[in-house]
């Protein structure tokens, strides 16, 4: 609950920071259009929607690692939290995300440089490792519990299952808007109008934000598991 | 700075083609706002209805036989749980923030007016999953609004098996809404605003919704998580919260779980969430007084990092609400300290809506007359948090009447007389009506005095030591009989303040059909809603071109001024300060 606790503060503070300058204006002695307003909707506002989402993301899964450590820890029970042997297939696929966040980001800069038709495969690529990862985590599901003991009943069982899950099933949302966008990238975008492809490598940018997000998500999970 | 060619418009805004797109799956925010409201204040009545059962209980015991213990606790839970999540949290934010944000910002739309619209249509699924409850076999749960377990969860109690299963799935499915439409508000206020907007220049209403927004989308996931933990811990067995039990001479299957867990995940929750519903009143009461007393608001900056700090340190306050759970003592000392800390923004702001009435040209008028309701309200119910915030006090007082008492004066009345406050205020604006001033009088002194009639009593009845969540008190020692008496006149009471509602309902369908046709800016307001090229806006808000703004929101009585307002859209005078 702390760590949540440290995180909204600095969540508190970063948006205090970004806004201190903003915050300081004396509106009642100023009139005019002032130099830090904007007209419209920019450009930037589904990266700024993306950011705040994973703001929310980065939430769940903090109180999700509160509530891990608090039950380990626990207050008060008959049975003391046994620990979980992690499975070893667990490194393979945080080794397979780390591939698929990085063929995402191929992809993008080569999008970036308008270079669509080049980005096809490396897109592919992170699509199908991320496939495969969901399949390894499935896997280590079974792995962690091979000898048929672990069920519902053991805590640190139920955990492992519980947080593989959601962020699995962040990535299944994710490979969502990536089939989406793969549809529009594999379907003749070389030939497309500028704003098309613009549409198209503003997918791919918010799609490489995402994987890599989750990445490190996945990161600070399986560390937490390891440690515990 | 690119811009999208939004600005300026010459090509089709997502605009609607036919009946269907224009009033069911619209994509306007001002439809989208209507939509939430409607549902809100349909469920709401629902909510004021159970709590009308509850009160002839308490009020007359043994009198009504269809009212059983069973059902008493399930109508205490349902009732707690829409007013809170289903009516305040989606009228102020999906309401009002979705009627209010792009027009005061000056933007056409929210940016993202697709996932806007599945937010209405997700919520009414939370809603729908939630009413259904009713008809399924044991009915809803009878928790608490809380929902603490093992007692949610296991045999005994009304609605563990069903009822709690559909209250978690439709929590879930709300927060899904709630992220959905929490991401444009965010997004909209950061990203559209129009040219001359800072932020220091948006109205308080927007700051408090704004940043009660990023409250809703760092807060909710605590519920999501403590969920779908019981979820499982339901359905599947797992231990979660559940420790070892035995339940109706049988020992449970779980074992080691931690009940106080779930009230930490609850209240980290629960506890921004009395914010989440009072930041939006704190700014839209702002802009109400300083509209109807003539007067810029006073210390505008001010109430904005008020605003602000709240939003922070509601994050840190949350286990005041957990002191009799037996948590470490000096757990209890940090956040009694934190508690109180939270008082300063907050009587900063009460000071400076005083401040602004102070010398103001008030108009008395129904707006207004909520609004000022609304700080008596607001500052009785603050008053009885210092006495619970503080630990000693806290213990003796815990899950008495007077709980019941501070809370819905704090977070039950006074946001609900601002919400009045505003539907009267912006009624003209949404129908192009004005609303009936001689009923609207009725209903707020019915609604002022009854709500006093019933929740000042309540503290009296609390320091007696009168239990709450009780189904019947019967010859209970230490309760004397004018306590009794006292239950049967809230009761009274209360079915006054509901009679009161249905003139508010009256009013509004007959003020939508008969009432005067409204003014253009009624009520003299400088704000950008006030300033559209129709007075019901239609679909982009501001026709071929956006509005420009040149000075904050607040330009009321200026002097040398012909009028005592100047919209902020008004550009300034020569000779007057200017820069650009």
């Amino acid at each position: 609950m702390f760590t949540a606790m440290v995180i909204a503060m600095l969540t508190a503070v970063t948006v205090w920071w970004l806004l201190i300058r903003q915050l300081r204006e004396k509106p009642w002695t100023t009139q005019g259009v002032l130099p830090t307003s904007q007209d419209g909707v920019t450009s930037s506002a589904p990266k700024v929607g993306l950011w705040v989402f994973l703001a929310v993301v980065s939430s769940l899964f903090g109180l999700f690692a509160s509530a891990y450590v608090m039950r380990m820890h626990g207050h008060g029970g008959l049975v003391s939290w046994q620990r979980l042997d992690e499975p070893s297939i667990l490194w393979v696929n945080t080794l397979v995300l780390v591939l698929a966040s990085g063929a995402l980001q191929i992809a993008r800069n080569r999008i970036d440089k308008d270079q669509l038709e080049h980005a096809r495969a490396h897109f592919a690529a992170g699509g199908l490792l991320t496939v495969l990862f969901l399949v390894g985590q499935v896997l280590a599901w079974g792995q962690a519990n091979a000898n048929g003991t672990l069920g519902p009943s053991s805590p640190a069982y139920s955990f492992f299952v519980l947080l593989t899950a959601v962020h699995g099933l962040h990535l299944v949302g994710g490979l969502l808007v990536l089939g989406r966008t793969g549809v529009h990238l594999f379907s003749g975008a070389e030939r497309s109008n500028v704003a098309v492809r613009a549409q198209i490598r503003l997918s791919v940018q918010l799609c490489t934000t995402y994987w890599h997000w989750l990445l490190l998500i996945w990161l600070g999970l399986f560390a937490l598991l390891l440690s515990t | 700075m690119a811009y999208v060619a939004i600005a300026d418009r010459d090509h089709h805004l997502h605009d609607p083609q036919t009946w269907v797109e224009k009033y069911v799956w619209s994509q306007d925010h001002k439809v989208i706002a209507i939509q939430y409201g409607s549902v809100a204040i349909g469920v709401g009545l629902v909510a004021l209805v159970l709590s009308l059962l509850m009160r002839l209980q308490i009020g007359f015991p043994d009198t009504f036989s269809f009212i059983t213990p069973y059902n008493y606790y399930q109508f205490v839970t349902m009732h707690g749980m829409i007013m809170v999540i289903y009516l305040l949290t989606a009228l102020f934010l999906g309401g009002f923030g979705n009627y209010l944000i792009p027009l005061m910002c000056g933007a056409r739309d929210m940016v993202f007016p697709y996932m806007n619209m599945l937010s209405f249509w997700v919520y009414l699924l939370s809603v729908i999953v939630l009413l259904t409850s009713f008809f399924v076999p044991g009915g809803p749960t009878g928790a608490g609004w809380t929902l603490y377990p093992p007692q949610t969860i296991t045999g005994g109690t009304p609605g563990y098996n069903w009822g709690i299963l559909l209250m978690l799935l439709s929590l879930a499915i709300f927060i899904v809404a709630f992220t959905m439409g929490g991401l444009n508000y965010v997004t909209t206020v950061l990203q559209a605003r129009c040219r001359g907007m800072t932020l220091m220049r948006m109205p308080l209403s927007v700051w408090g919704i704004f940043v009660a927004t990023i409250l809703g989308l760092l807060a909710f996931p605590a519920l999501l998580v403590a969920a779908i933990m019981m979820l499982l811990d339901r359905t599947i067995g797992t231990s979660f919260f559940m420790p070892a039990l035995l339940s109706l001479g049988e020992i449970n299957k779980t074992d080691g779980g931690s009940p106080i867990l779930f009230q930490h995940l609850f209240w980290f929750f629960g506890h921004p969430e009395v914010y989440i519903v009072a930041l939006p009143a704190f700014g839209i009461v702002s802009d109400l007084l300083s509209t109807h007393a003539r007067k810029n608001i006073f210390g505008y900056r001010m109430m904005v990092w008020a605003i602000v700090a709240i939003g922070a340190l509601s994050f840190v306050v949350w286990a005041h609400h957990m002191y009799v759970s037996g948590m470490n003592p000096y757990f209890g000392f940090f956040f009694a300290t934190t508690t109180l800390i939270i008082a300063i923004p907050t009587a900063i702001k009460v000071y400076n809506w005083v401040l602004t009435l102070w010398r103001g040209n008030i108009q008395i008028n129904v707006p207004n007359l909520f609004a000022i309701g609304f700080i008596f309200t607001f500052v009785h119910g603050g008053l009885t948090g210092l006495f619970l915030g503080n630990v000693t006090v806290d213990l003796p007082l815990s899950d008495t009447y007077f709980v019941i008492g501070h809370f819905h004066m704090v977070m039950g009345v006074s946001p609900v007389m601002v919400l009045f406050g505003a539907i009267y205020h912006w009624f003209p604006k949404i129908t192009g009506r004005m609303p009936n001033e001689v009923l609207g009088r009725i209903h707020f002194w019915m609604t002022f005095l009854g709500t006093y009639a019933i929740y000042l009593p309540m503290h009296y009845l609390g320091l007696l030591g009168m239990p709450r969540r009780y189904y019947a008190y019967g010859d209970t020692q230490f309760i004397p009989g004018s306590a009794h008496a006292v239950n049967e006149a809230i009761t009274i009471a209360a079915i006054v303040v509901a009679t009161a509602q249905i003139i508010f309902l009256i009013n509004v369908f007959y003020s939508l059909r008969k009432g005067k046709p409204a003014e253009a800016n009624p009520w003299g307001a400088t704000t950008l809603e006030w300033q559209t090229p129709e007075i019901v806006p239609k679909h982009g808000n501001w026709g071929p071109k956006l509005p420009v703004v040149y000075r904050w929101a607040y330009d009321y009585s200026v002097p040398g001024e012909d009028r005592d307002f100047i919209p902020q859209n008004e550009p300034p005078k020569p000779g007057q300060v200017v820069h650009s």
